[in-house]
């Protein structure tokens, strides 16, 4: 296999690329003005190493793929076109007021009940720029106040003449009758055809999001809208110079929905968080490779801990109404939940229960944590790791972030040690103890609510911080065995290596299952069966058009169901693609009822008071190989550990003295080498910290297993 | 038998006698007066007599907190009523002696803190009681507010956490659930005149025993409620969600040992009691008042005072709510004190101090005073099923006073703000859906009040509920596909209608809704403020407006729309004002209304508040005031009038000259018009009521109050108050109508016809 695939993230481009049965990856810093530069740089890295140049490389691979948080970086710093917005007369304000609990979305629980001090969002269209269209359709599609096509062709002109450079609409119910949405759009070319001077885009809704919800259906059409001109002109930069490098194959853009597609087949919001969703799909490929069973992806960087799950089955977790920057969006997004505790997490002291409190709050990367002598003076996790012994001030990053370890002694002493009444040591081990139980936390709830026990999983734990945290967390979580995956630094970039041509069309449905009232069962099957066809055939045409055949191509249906008028939708990934008889109707309710009990308990289930599907949606993919996982296992036949590069004196939650704890380089990776913590391994990418109790067992491609020895 | 030696004996037997032959177990006076927590038991005791290591607690906190979310999330997610889906519930914990201890991160905190006076109920009357009992899988069910609660749309699941034998914790989930049996459909119904029409009445009982819901008595309530599919679905829903709860407070006990536990639990609240008290001492000794008028008993307009002093002394804080409005026999906005004092609780943690754990202690160092047979602290006959009424603005009216404390305070927990709207100002509907479902229930527009103006900036409009954060406002779409309603105005924000000042309170929005598809649909309104400014402002600002409700009927506006939709706009000025829908009935009323059943196409109208202006309007910042013109949030006039700010309505553009000159024009005129406080006050101020003003509470002197029954002015001392008893309405009505038939008939005979 041949590929190159790629994660640009805000601060660093990730490049991994598979060559034979080579396995390279490389970084380099995300270069915004040109996205390129960075790729070239982080690209030339690994063709330095293979020994071939860029072109030759480039014209032998079978695909180039891209993840990026570019979207997520644009809508923070605002940077779009002047947005206006045309919606159903009464729904004016819908936007602004962001369902009321949109003043929240995107921060910590303790900014959201403050509730004086709340502020909703710069908007991405401000009031002026929102007008209305009289024109309304009722649930069912019905049309009862007809389109004022006069009054249309005028707020038009009103929204140009403010000087909007992308119209967005957005009807109530044109996911069920989209005719005054098409309207709009045909009295808008004829008012301003594509061929005039300065001509701009307009975006229907019903387009981007086959969902009821007007208001998420309008923040994902308003998202795609306001990233689509720095999305296309960045990955349009990309695709460019790979033409000039001699690759000639379609550029393909990992999507969050855990897919891919071309470029010219993605939306813009498809690409917002693709890059984190990318590690949870190298989690998936590698849990399928390896044998892994359920996996549970936790990604533990500077800022924050992300969580994913990857359940055996092909059970799928999405987000339908994820919240991307501080906007809640419609679009099926595989599930990350995101908590804020990170190495730069600010510790302070909490008055009322006297103790520690970690994040959410972060120094981030500017300053950064007291140690990184940038400026920064509040006590950050990092610090603490510093204190405890974990960290080689002299080779933090790979070397090139120097520590002080003055600068941390001297912000956990001022902020924290007098009031715990603590010396320093003391208080960084609370520091540590309160942080991974808080991400020990985050992950129990994540599996719990999905009926599911963390014995059950397998942990992966990647990023900076995430094989530093990995045995503290295992045993705030009570669980006896962490993979640190290989490729941890550029994990996500082997993901976007790993997914698979993807398209997901999704239709919103009343469909009764079973009807309480009338004790009837569905049996309209051609409605059901058609809608399931259309959207297969959606599917097939994305993926023709993009040149596959169509006998490659695989459908999966996903239904969300649910009881009554409850609002949880569990997704039943069913093999019955069509139905045909009152048994499939009721096996899909059988299926429905055995998820649903595993999730919530058993007996939660409320057949008696209806079943009935919301959402029909197909996921059309093309299987193709993603990057070859080697056995991972842990050897048979352990290493003796190598000789330590040094030793030094590290604290241990638990234990009262220091230990002094063997450090170990990079030869530790070598595959079955097997050391009983405590130690500690630094290699380029990342350190490993080995606590009492635990084993580290270097496996294959440079993973590592933590696995718990003791009680 | 030996003969009592003493009184003290008699009374100690006479209290035995009457406890061995009580008739009836109303709910009990000492467990509904004490909103504190209770002293340590024998095994807390010696849990913190070894000592209670913080960072252990905090541990465990953390643990407990990640169950109560995950029981939390479960609640929200299988939930059937409206309001489980747009946040209105919530999971908690309680100690052995049923004091609340933590409640999930987005749980509505006045649920958890209404649950504490049922579990203590339980505890006192079924733990011993052979006929109950309180067994390991056991599970009570409640939602009479006479007993704890904030009113009976609120059902809540109950239950005893036994390990090794023994209870150590209780835990809980309540949802605000609508539909309850009331005369009217939504379980709030305005029209009750006893208690006997608020529909289902749980006082605490047995529902589940071995972990099953018991089928008879499930049959029994959904034979009692018109959404017997509701009623049903949710009861699993909480049984559940406590169930899940409990599994993980076991694992808990497990890992960590009942010490850690049972000390976590009571030191939470013990830490944030002494934390409370470090905040009052921090205030300025002394006393500030603040009264709000109800101004309708959704039957007929009145004017109803709370009365609130405020006292601090040291760490002590006492609300003297003494003086307030009798209690009202045969109206339904009369609550009592434990739920006053709930929603006072979610006062402080809402606006005061939100960054404290909501535990029962953040009151404990509070002293609550009432007068019997008041409105906040009604006796056990008088109906409740609108509580909301008094109780909204329980969630509010601590902001004033406790600005006035804490304004020149150097450090702030939270932002100094203007009021919140404070009224339930949503659509209550009932009826037949597209779906030939049954159901009553309320929208979300309850969660999207105004805030008030800040002492830094504008409030935001439509923000969340005054009882709880991130409450959802909803999606139309959704609504309309379950719902035979249609949103014509879904959220436009309503134009000068906030509260003005130099931060203006955040606007709400207009909701404006008729009905197709079904044979049979109604709705109603319970909300105040159509006649006496709902919401105060702060420090100068201005309150919001009144606002009513309009009415478009006996016309089909779905047939104008698609006959003669020329002239029609979704906004509720212009409908009212220009009459543009020809041979309909438009008329105007206050957002009292009872339950009416409505004809497809017929059109009902009302407002989302806005929350309290924040400042002097002439301190207004001249380009908010442009922002505000532009974004259509004010008129022309309102800005010249009332901000004294000169803008040119074809650019915007502030004109900074003449704004000075007509502000400083204003503030001369201001001087003129002032006069000294003793003449102001003399000239002002009344021995009475006016005679023709339907006041209720005190005027001047708290210890006498003012009512009406019957018709008739009453005076009585605060310490003998009787209920009101007010004539129906329908019953008024039919007497001014006979009043003027015999008058016209009079003047017939004059004439000789």
């Amino acid at each position: 296999m041949k590929r190159v695939s790629v994660d640009i993230g805000g601060t660093f481009t990730d490049c991994f690329v598979a060559w034979g049965g080579k396995f390279l990856q490389s970084k380099a810093l995300t270069t915004y003005q040109n996205l390129a530069l960075g790729f070239n740089e982080a690209l030339q890295n690994a063709c330095d190493e293979l020994g071939v140049s860029m072109h030759e490389l480039l014209s032998q691979v079978d695909s180039v793929r891209y993840a990026t948080t570019l979207g997520t970086n644009a809508l923070i710093e605002r940077k779009g076109p002047r947005l206006g917005l045309l919606t159903t007369m009464g729904f004016r304000s819908s936007v602004p007021l962001a369902r009321a609990r949109g003043y929240g979305a995107g921060l910590s629980h303790k900014e959201q009940v403050d509730v004086p001090n709340a502020h909703r969002p710069d908007p991405i269209i401000p009031i002026p720029m929102i007008l209305e269209v009289r024109e309304r359709i009722d649930f069912a599609g019905d049309i009862f106040l007809a389109l004022d096509e006069d009054d249309l062709r005028g707020k038009i002109r009103q929204l140009v003449d403010k000087g909007a450079e992308a119209l967005v609409v957005v009807l109530a119910n044109s996911v069920v009758n989209p005719a005054h949405e098409l309207r709009v759009r045909e009295i808008f070319l004829e008012e301003y055809p594509g061929h005039m001077l300065g001509a701009i885009p307009m975006l229907l809704s019903h387009q981007i999001v086959g969902r009821k919800g007007e208001y998420v259906r309008a923040m994902s059409t308003i998202m795609d809208g306001f990233l689509h001109q720095v999305m296309y002109h960045g990955l349009g930069t990309l695709e460019l110079n790979l033409r000039n490098s001699g690759y000639d194959k379609p550029m393909l853009v990992n999507h969050n929905s855990g897919g891919m597609a071309q470029l010219n087949s993605t939306d813009a919001l498809q690409t917002v968080h693709s890059g984190p969703v990318s590690g949870i799909a190298a989690c998936e490929h590698l849990a399928a490779d390896s044998g892994l069973g359920n996996v549970v992806a936790t990604d533990m960087g500077g800022t924050s801990f992300d969580i994913g799950l990857v359940a055996e089955g092909g059970v799928k977790y999405y987000d339908f109404n994820p919240v991307i920057e501080r906007w809640m969006v419609s679009v099926p997004m595989v599930h990350l939940v995101s908590l804020g505790a990170g190495g730069g997490s600010i510790c302070s002291y909490d008055p009322v229960f006297k103790t520690v409190a970690v994040g959410p709050s972060s120094a981030g990367s500017d300053p950064g944590p007291a140690c990184y002598d940038h400026g920064g003076l509040e006590p950050t996790v990092t610090d603490a790791d510093l204190m405890l012994g974990y960290l080689d001030p002299q080779n933090y990053a790979g070397g090139n972030i120097k520590l002080n370890p003055r600068r941390s002694k001297n912000a956990i002493e001022e902020k924290l040690c007098d009031e715990l009444d603590m010396d320093v040591i003391e208080a960084s081990k609370l520091i540590k103890r309160t942080v991974d139980a808080s991400m020990a936390n985050g992950i129990a709830k994540e599996l719990r609510t999905r009926g599911y026990e963390p014995e059950e999983f397998t942990v992966l734990a990647y990023g900076g911080n995430g094989p530093l945290h990995a045995c503290g967390i295992a045993n705030a979580l009570g669980v006896k065995k962490i993979l640190a995956p290989p490729f941890a630094a550029v994990f996500s970039a082997v993901g976007a290596g790993s997914t698979m041509q993807m398209h997901i069309h999704e239709l919103n449905t009343w469909t009764v299952l079973f009807d309480a009232n009338k004790k009837s069962f569905f049996s309209d099957y051609s409605q059901f069966n058609d809608n399931v066809a259309e959207l297969e055939r959606r599917g097939r045409e994305d993926l023709l058009r993009q040149g596959f055949a169509s006998e490659d191509i695989s459908y999966r249906l996903e239904l969300d169901m649910r009881y009554g008028n409850q609002r949880v939708q569990t997704a039943v990934v069913t093999e019955l693609h069509r139905l045909n008889s009152q048994h499939d109707v009721l096996q899909l309710i059988g299926q429905f009822d055995k998820r649903y009990g595993e999730r919530f308990g058993e007996g939660s289930q409320a057949t008696e008071a209806g079943v009935r599907i919301n959402t029909v949606r197909v996921c059309s993919f093309v299987d193709r190989p993603g990057i070859p996982f080697q056995d991972l296992a842990a050897s048979s036949k352990p290493l003796a550990a190598p000789a330590p590069a040094s030793q030094r004196a590290c604290h241990f939650v638990g234990l009262d003295k220091p230990v002094p704890t063997p450090v170990y380089d990079q030869t530790a990776l070598l595959p079955g080498t097997t050391i009983d913590g405590p130690a500690v391994v630094v290699t380029r990418a990342t350190t490993y910290l080995v606590e009492p109790g635990w084993r580290f067992q270097a496996a294959a491609m440079g993973a590592v297993w933590f696995t718990r020895i003791a009680a | 038998m030996n003969e009592p030696k003493t009184a003290f004996d008699e009374q100690k037997i006479r209290d035995k006698f009457l406890e061995e032959n009580q008739l009836f177990l109303s709910p009990d006076p000492a467990i509904m007066a004490d909103h504190g927590f209770g002293p340590r038991s024998a095994t807390e005791e010696a849990i913190f007599k070894k000592g209670m290591d913080p960072h252990l607690a905090n541990e465990v906190r953390g643990r407990v907190l990640a169950a109560l979310d995950e029981s939390n999330t479960m609640i929200e997610q299988m939930g059937a009523a409206p309001g489980a889906k747009w946040g209105d519930m919530a999971a908690a914990i309680f100690t052995a002696q049923g004091d609340l201890s933590m409640i999930a991160p987005y749980g509505v905190f006045a649920f958890a803190g209404a649950c504490h006076y049922p579990i203590k109920f339980i505890i006192k009357y079924w733990t011993n009681e052979p006929t109950v009992g309180v067994r390991d899988g056991d599970a009570f069910i409640h939602n009479d507010s006479r007993y704890g609660g904030i009113h009976n749309t609120d059902q809540s699941c109950i239950m005893p956490l036994f390990w090794k034998g023994r209870i150590i914790a209780w835990l809980s989930a309540t949802i605000h659930e609508g539909e309850n049996g009331s005369c009217e459909p939504g379980g709030m119904p305005a029209a009750a005149e006893s208690k006997f029409d608020e529909g289902l009445k749980m006082s605490p009982f047995k529902f589940v025993e071995n972990f099953k819901i018991r089928r008879d008595l499930l049959t029994f309530l959904q034979n009692s409620v018109r959404d017997p599919k509701l009623q049903s679905e949710d009861m699993k829903v909480k049984l559940h969600s406590v169930l899940r709860l409990r599994e993980r407070v076991m694992r808990i006990l497990e890992e960590f040992g009942e010490e850690a536990l049972i000390g976590t639990l009571r030191k939470n609240l013990e830490d944030v009691d002494a934390e409370v008290r470090r905040r009052i001492r921090e205030l300025p000794d002394g006393t500030t008042r603040v009264a709000v008028f109800p101004d309708s008993t959704l039957r007929e307009n009145v004017l109803m005072k709370w009365s609130m002093a405020v006292t601090v002394k040291g760490e002590k804080m006492t609300l003297d709510m003494r003086g307030s409005s009798p209690e009202f026999l045969n109206r339904s906005i009369n609550t009592n004190q434990a739920s006053t004092k709930t929603l006072i609780l979610s006062d402080y943690l809402q606006n005061i101090w939100p960054d404290l754990q909501p535990t029962s202690a953040v009151m404990a160092p509070v002293e609550i005073l009432f007068d019997e047979r008041s409105l906040l602290n009604g006796s056990f006959d008088v109906p409740q099923a609108m509580s909301l009424i008094p109780l909204f603005k329980a969630m509010t009216i601590l902001t004033v006073p406790m600005a006035k404390f804490s304004y020149m305070l150097p450090h702030h927990y939270t932002a100094i703000a203007a009021p919140q709207y404070d009224q339930p100002a949503t659509m209550i509907y009932g009826g037949l859906t597209q779906n030939n479902e049954n159901v009553g229930n309320f929208c979300a527009d309850i969660n999207g009040n105004g805030q008030g103006g800040r002492n830094y900036c504008d409030g935001e409009h439509s923000l969340c509920p005054p009882f709880a954060a991130m409450c959802d406002i909803g999606e139309m779409e959704i609504t309309e596909e379950e719902l035979p309603m249609v949103r014509l105005g879904a959220f436009t924000l309503t134009k000068d209608r906030a509260g003005f000042g130099k931060f203006r309170g955040g606007s709400g929005y207009e909701q404006i809704v008729t009905s197709r598809r079904t044979g049979f649909w109604g709705f109603m309104t319970g909300c105040t403020g159509s006649v006496f400014t709902p919401t105060l402002g702060l420090f100068g600002g201005y309150g919001p407006p009144v606002y009513p409700l309009c009415k478009i009927r006996n016309v089909d506006i779905f047939e104008k729309l698609k006959t003669a939709p020329q002239n029609i706009k979704f906004d509720i000025i212009d409908l009212m004002n220009n009459r543009p829908v020809e041979g309909a009935t438009y008329s105007t009323h206050d957002m009292g209304m009872t339950f009416e059943l409505a004809k497809p196409g017929e059109v009902y109208m009302i407002c989302q508040g806005a929350g309290g202006g924040y400042g002097d309007v002439l301190l207004r910042d001249p380009a908010l005031v442009a922002k505000d013109l532009e974004e259509d949030l004010i008129s022309p006039e309102t800005a010249r009038d009332i901000y004294k700010v000169v803008i040119d309505p074809a650019t915007l553009v502030v004109d900074e000259a003449a704004t000075q000159a007509l502000r400083d024009a204003e503030r001369r005129a201001r001087i003129a018009r002032g006069k000294p406080f003793d003449e102001f006050v003399k000239e002002w101020n009344t021995a009475e009521p006016p005679e023709h003003l339907p006041y209720f509470g005190s005027w001047d002197n708290p210890k006498v109050i003012y009512g009406m029954s019957g018709g008739q002015r009453v005076k009585m001392d605060s310490d003998k108050i009787v209920s009101m008893f007010m004539p129906n309405p329908k019953d008024m009505k039919i007497a001014e109508l006979e009043n003027e038939l015999a008058q016209v008939r009079a003047q017939l005979a004059k004439l000789g016809v």
